[in-house]
């Protein structure tokens, strides 16, 4: 039932370090068949159970999946705004923690132990209202910063573990021919390093889009945030959040299978 | 044959470096002369490598001076990188680039470092490969590539700099038997144009070929020192003769 392509895996290829981190979806790869069909037995599950529910009972279920979209688009602008900060704060974070400078690395490191150490939730409370006090910040913003703080410490140790993988011939290389340290990170070990890092990255990218349903307690009107609205309202709690869920499930296993497509790009096109 | 009459390129005073307890090197000192060809020699372990790794400051020495076409590195004040850019080094591992081509491999630190065009640079890394021998791969990547190719690709990238010294750190021991030769070919014609050469070898017949002066080393120090003649006829020293039986 399940045809498994590995034409292009049968080259021998270098065992490449695999970092184990992350607490999303697994995304789906062609050699895990278990897991591949499981992801298509959900997907389409949940795709099936959504169209029956609207379809043989629309009243309140259609009623649910109309009022959700709102929703559905404030989720993926807190995901992919705080996704893009994580990032930068992860690449500034992973490189300061290799740094060889004792002051540099001191503050990655305590910024990674401190936020590794307090809960989401905790966090986003605490930014949106100490944040709160200083300056008038709107929920989505702070919600976007709380979660991008939060998930830069996840990144920088992505990112550190990454530039790791890259062997220390390569730095030696670049420096011997006169790069300066951050014109071999730049032009060597980070282009190569990007390999290792591209599936811990979209594992957390899931894992943050989960996430993200926790902002719904600033005031900030996600999927989770609409879906209460509307049982407060309707009293229909337990159709209300069934359909939440599937809304959720759905798009993390799109999402996942998104990243798990990008990811045989990107190892089809560089060695 | 000594080459008295050249100015010095690479001066070494009193040098020593330690990892932990062990001394890598132990008070070294040593003149190597513009155009010098200088093979070093000696059992795994006996600081030749950390020899070669300091001179373009790999390897961060302990105590001693190095000054290399007279820039004294030894001084923190001193742009490690601007003196890197005038050697270039070959490794045991090839380290090529395996993300670029053979051809961006050769052009990236002349883009970069020496900030010359992608035109020019082109031009310059196509005569290397050309001279090197693999001029067809140009448009490859590293992985297609076999270990010999692999190297002489690290070669002509370390040449693209127009460095004064070239330093090599065992640059056949990773190779398969049948590719030796074709990197040391490439090393020949290399010594015969007059750059300053340092190599980390066992391969005897290359320092007999080439070397003007050999070295050998063991716990760190140098022990004895002489023309490829007088190494393979008749060495002084117990070590030596030792270390000689033993590969020869």
């Amino acid at each position: 039932m399940v045809e498994i392509k590995d034409k292009k895996k049968e080259k021998k290829e270098t065992p490449r370090p695999v970092i184990a981190v992350g607490d999303g979806a697994a995304i789906p790869t062609k050699e895990d068949v278990g897991l591949f069909t499981a992801w298509r037995v959900s997907f389409v599950g949940a795709i099936a159970t959504v169209a029956c529910l609207v379809i043989f009972s629309p009243d309140p279920y259609w009623r649910i999946l109309k009022f959700l979209p709102d929703g559905i688009l404030v989720t993926f602008q807190v995901t992919v705004a705080a996704i893009i900060l994580a990032l930068i704060i992860g690449l500034f974070t992973g490189l300061g923690r290799i740094s060889k400078n004792k002051i540099i690395n001191g503050i990655a490191s305590l910024y990674v132990e401190i936020v590794r150490g307090i809960p989401l939730l905790v966090q986003l409370f605490y930014i949106y209202f100490a944040l709160g006090r200083i300056v008038n910040v709107p929920a989505m913003a702070s919600a976007i910063i709380a979660m991008a703080v939060c998930y830069g410490a996840y990144m920088g140790e992505i990112f550190r573990a990454g530039i790791e993988s890259v062997s220390s011939g390569q730095m030696e290389a670049a420096r011997s021919l006169g790069m300066t340290s951050s014109q071999a990170m730049r032009h060597v070990i980070l282009p190569q390093a990007i390999k290792t890092i591209l599936p811990p990255i979209g594992n957390e990218f899931v894992a943050l889009l989960k996430d993200s349903s926790l902002v719904s307690i600033l005031a900030v009107s996600d999927l989770l945030r609409r879906g209460r609205e509307f049982a407060a309202e309707s009293f229909n709690y337990f159709e209300t959040y069934t359909m939440v869920a599937l809304v959720y499930l759905i798009i993390t296993l799109f999402l996942s299978k998104l990243i798990s497509i990008m990811e045989d790009r990107v190892g089809a096109n560089r060695q | 044959m000594p080459t008295d009459n050249n100015s010095v390129m690479v001066e070494m005073r009193e040098v020593y470096k330690y990892f932990g307890q062990l001394k890598a090197l132990d008070n070294v000192s040593l003149d190597i002369h513009d155009g010098e060809k200088l093979v070093l020699i000696g059992p795994s372990g006996s600081g030749k490598s950390t020899l070669l790794r300091s001179i373009n400051q790999l390897e961060q020495i302990d105590h001693g001076r190095i000054v290399v076409d007279g820039i004294d590195i030894s001084d923190p004040d001193t742009d490690i990188n601007k003196v890197r850019e005038e050697i270039g080094m070959v490794f045991q591992s090839f380290n090529v680039f395996p993300h670029k081509t053979v051809l961006d491999n050769v052009n990236l630190a002349q883009i970069v470092v020496r900030k010359r065009s992608k035109k020019e640079a082109s031009e310059i890394s196509r005569e290397l490969l050309n001279k090197v021998g693999i001029i067809e791969k140009v448009d490859e990547y590293p992985d297609k590539l076999s270990g010999g190719q692999q190297q002489r690709v690290a070669i002509a990238r370390a040449l693209a700099m127009k460095p004064k010294i070239m330093l090599f750190d065992e640059p056949t021991s990773a190779l398969d038997p049948e590719m030796i030769g074709e990197v040391l070919d490439v090393m020949i014609k290399l010594a015969k144009e007059g750059i300053t050469m340092i190599v980390v070898t066992h391969e005897m017949g290359f320092a007999r070929e080439v070397a003007d002066r050999v070295i050998f080393m063991d716990y760190g120090a140098i022990i004895e020192e002489g023309t490829p003649e007088h190494f393979f006829k008749n060495p002084t020293q117990e070590r030596t003769k030792l270390f000689l039986n033993q590969i020869l």
